[in-house]
């Protein structure tokens, strides 16, 4: 990918989410001539960029979006919802298109059409006043392109009927002129035969030379005609098949309006210039001379660095340059493509071009007046100016790899133990096996260190999981009809970037839920004596090693009674426990799979799946969910997740010879009881640990190990807490608490769901890690 | 052979190439009143359009070649494009 380009990319996606921030502030504080100014000035630098690549539509669509914005700066205009909803569409478009870019180097075919719909929205509100200045600036307003005047070669009538044609279905033609040159028969081209491959070819029209030779003078190879056509086919198509003269073909999008205005005489004077040019509303406006600076320097650097610079890319060049010169107020004639006199254009630009009197601009800018300093400044094609620290950009797969070397390292570090071991016992020297120690503490420190190092560059803020959520409330609260705000705390907290990414999930799933069921309708909440607008508070803490983050609404509340009925009906709770469920229990059992109180199924939440795989999802991640609600005044639900899944401690305890490893945060406690304090209730052996009968699961029966506890010993019991139940897991020997890196089970061992994973300990044995819930499952299932 | 020169009349067959264009704008700049068969045209050659342009020879026979007879045949019958519209009405 051309380096440029590259770049362009990877600023978009800063510029995308800024806009949409933009957007939604201002929509919340329409009257902020700051977030206007801002939102418009990353819209401008988009479009600015672009320029420089041949993407015709996303110039357009950024410069449709841009001109609306411009209205609501000027304060010509009033942004209402239905305008934000546009904008947001025009960037999401976007967004969409560059993700294509990336993967494909162009823009998807579609676009162009997707293009032209939205643009006739963003125009819509600036259509409205004909006469006001604003029109004055964008000349064409309901236009994808102004009509150029070679659009008189076709005949009137058929004009006429198309306008009103495309007019009465707003749809739009794209319109081409192919201009071969005349030398094109000897290089075997046949101008004719290509048009004739234009798919869905609506109309085509000679273009006459200027005078037709006499007969004698008739040189039949000199390609003196050209060819105008309007066709149905898309940009991409065209693009494709003029590709090899892209030079000599013009493409414009026109509709009926555009159509039916060139009917009227209303012809662009310069249309090229008039499609693509800035907004250029005072050429003295310090910001628009910073781009036109921007622009002009990495004009300079791509014709500098690419010596060979295609027809098209030289076109699109010469045409930000053209725009940048307006912008500076100096309308320069780049007729010519020709990589010369465009860098000599630029560089007389650049260095002549006389800082703009009566504002000066800003020192940043003079300081820059280095030439090398302004390339360097057109690499970075940053008008806003990176402040503060500088940040490196790493791929996130190279961090996931270095975290699985510092895994390796831990493993092979621990390895070194076992080598002191054997030094000393089959090697018989101790003092070997004393510096084979020495050393590995000091290489255990400094692992540490590196681990510490490498998660601490893993740590995102969990701004990143709830940026998309003032987006997604506003939707939905648009849809559902219903008033909310959005109050978010503690988006600074850090944890791991895994923790960070599988909380996105639940969390939708959450909000979702509180948006769809919790919150009321406002005419509900007022006649329950509440404020209409209705609100919901994500909040974010670090707890020690764990973030908690609650999502908080106070809407209608869970009704425990409800929800017990529903349980029952539904077959998940028994009658008995139907009577004696308190209402704690009964809002977690929200939780159980196949739950839904919603009465309607909607296609936001309300299938019975949410909490289900909310808690499900969490639990993967090693946390846990929580809810606790109030009829009519809100439920909180509270997520509990390790700040890092990178590094898992597990508990090591043998069964019939054989290593387990047990999550740690799950052990409550390790004891030993003589055998005969084991006591059965109801089938199931007990033990009663201060005051408390604890049901005791022979891990070797649950897993099939054929082990018989020796009768004289004493039984060793780990006790566990699932769910905040507690539970016995009779077990052969206890060994010590290590740090692994998880390995999820994976191929022949999927099916394996007693089993959360694998690890390598340092002495090279495999130790499979227990899923607690499913080995309770199993001997449940057993006994 | 694509093109067949008669006195008056040529006719143009199937797919004319950049290597036809010199012999039939050799016939039209000496033909005086001539005319052009182009029933079983497939395809002109720019070039070969070019030179029914400047020379205007009457069409005889209109292609059958749909885009010849909907897209080509109204610029060269029409002059400036005024008389024929068939193809032209939006569908």
């Amino acid at each position: 990918m051309n380096p440029l380009l590259a770049q362009f990319l990877a600023e978009a996606a800063d510029l995308l989410t800024s806009v949409d921030e933009g957007l939604l502030q201002l929509e919340r504080d329409p009257g902020d001539p700051e977030l206007v100014n801002e939102v418009f000035r990353a819209a401008h630098t988009f479009k600015g960029s672009s320029g420089l690549f041949d993407f015709p539509e996303l110039t357009r669509l950024t410069h449709a979006a841009e001109d609306l914005l411009d209205a609501v700066r000027g304060g010509k205009l009033d942004l209402d919802s239905g305008m934000t909803d546009d904008l947001l569409a025009a960037f999401d478009l976007i967004r969409g298109w560059l993700a294509h870019v990336t993967q494909h180097e162009r823009l998807p075919a579609s676009a162009g059409a997707d293009a032209a719909i939205l643009i006739t929205k963003l125009r819509g509100p600036l259509g409205g006043d004909a006469t006001t200045p604003v029109v004055e600036k964008a000349p064409i307003v309901h236009v994808i392109a102004p009509p150029p005047e070679w659009l008189s070669h076709f005949e009137q009538e058929w004009l006429d009927a198309t306008a009103t044609w495309l007019t009465t279905t707003s749809s739009t033609l794209r319109f081409a002129r192919y201009l071969p040159d005349e030398g094109c028969f000897f290089r075997a081209e046949d101008p004719l035969h290509l048009i004739s491959q234009v798919p869905a070819l609506a109309r085509i029209a000679v273009v006459p030379p200027d005078e037709w030779p006499s007969p004698d003078d008739y040189d039949e190879y000199a390609c003196l005609i050209g060819f105008v056509l309007a066709t149905r086919a898309g940009h991409g198509e065209l693009d494709h098949l003029f590709r090899y003269v892209p030079d000599q073909v013009e493409v414009v999008e026109l509709d009926g309006d555009a159509l039916r205005r060139f009917l009227n005489g209303e012809v662009a004077p310069e249309p090229v210039e008039a499609a693509d040019a800035p907004v250029v509303d005072d050429p003295q406006d310090p910001a628009v001379v910073e781009d036109a600076y921007a622009i002009l320097a990495a004009a300079q650097t791509s014709l500098r660095d690419q010596q060979e610079v295609g027809g098209v890319r030289l076109a699109s060049i010469a045409h930000s340059i053209a725009s940048a010169a307006a912008a500076l107020g100096d309308i320069s004639e780049l007729s010519d493509l020709n990589a010369e006199q465009l860098t000599e254009t630029v560089n007389r630009l650049l260095g002549s071009t006389p800082a703009p009197p009566a504002a000066p601009p800003p020192p940043a800018l003079i300081e820059r007046s280095a030439p090398e300093e302004r390339i360097d400044r057109g690499r970075a094609d940053d008008p806003g100016g990176q402040v503060g620290t500088k940040i490196l950009k790493v791929d996130q797969e190279k961090v996931d790899h270095l975290m699985e070397l510092v895994g390796e390292l831990n493993v092979a570090k621990n390895g070194l133990t076992f080598l002191a071991d054997s030094a000393e016992e089959e090697f018989g020297s101790r003092v070997l096996s004393r510096r084979i120690k020495d050393q590995y503490s000091g290489l255990h420190r400094i692992a540490e260190e590196l681990q510490a190092a490498v998660m601490d560059v893993r740590m995102l803020p969990l701004s990143v999981a709830f940026s998309r959520f003032p987006r997604l409330v506003r939707d939905l609260s648009r849809r559902l009809g219903k008033n909310i705000e959005l109050v978010m705390e503690g988006e600074d907290t850090m944890a791991d970037k895994d923790v960070i990414e599988a909380l996105a999930d639940p969390l939708v799933h959450l909000v979702r839920n509180s948006l769809d069921h919790g919150i009321e309708l406002p005419d509900e909440r007022t006649a329950a004596g509440k404020p209409p607008q209705a609100r919901i508070t994500l909040s974010a803490v670090a707890d020690g090693d764990a973030v908690v983050v609650e999502i908080a609404d106070d809407g209608r509340g869970i009704d425990p009674v409800k929800v017990k009925r529903k349980a029952y009906e539904k077959g998940l709770i028994s009658e008995e426990e139907l009577e004696s469920m308190g209402d704690q229990e009964a809002v977690e059992l929200v939780f159980r799979a196949g739950f839904s109180t919603a009465d309607q199924v909607s296609d936001l939440s309300g299938r019975g799946v949410g909490m289900d795989a909310v808690r499900a999802s969490v639990e993967k991640l090693g946390g846990t969910v929580t809810m606790k609600s109030e009829l009519g005044t809100g439920s909180v639900t509270r997520l509990r997740l390790p700040l890092s899944m990178a590094v898992t401690q597990v508990m090591v305890v043998s069964v019939a010879g054989q290593r387990f490893g047990i999550p740690v945060d799950l052990v409550v406690e390790t004891v030993r009881v003589p055998g005969g304090e084991i006591g059965r209730v109801l089938h199931q052996d007990v033990v009663v640990l201060r005051g408390e009968v604890v049901p005791v699961i022979d891990l070797a029966a649950a897993l099939r190990m054929p082990w018989t506890p020796d009768e004289n010993d004493d039984r060793r019991i780990l006790i566990v807490s699932l769910h905040g139940q507690r539970v016995g897991l009779l077990v052969e020997q206890f060994h010590r608490e290590v740090d692994v890196i998880l390995k999820p089970m994976e191929g022949l061992l999927a099916y394996a769901d007693e089993f959360s994973g694998t690890a390598l300990l340092g002495d090279g044995l495999v130790l499979l890690v227990l899923n607690m819930k499913e080995v309770l499952g199993l001997a449940a299932r057993a006994a | 052979m694509p093109l067949e020169l008669h006195e008056a009349t040529a006719t143009l067959t199937d797919v004319v190439t950049v290597d036809e264009v010199e012999p039939l704008a050799a016939w039209l700049r000496a033909t005086e009143k001539p005319k052009v068969n182009l029933r079983r045209c497939n395809h002109l050659h720019t070039g070969a359009l070019q030179a029914l342009l400047l020379f205007r020879p009457k069409i005889s026979s209109a292609p059958a070649n749909a885009f010849l007879a909907e897209q080509v045949l109204p610029l060269l019958a029409g002059g400036n494009g005024t008389a024929s519209r068939q193809g032209s009405e939006p569908p």
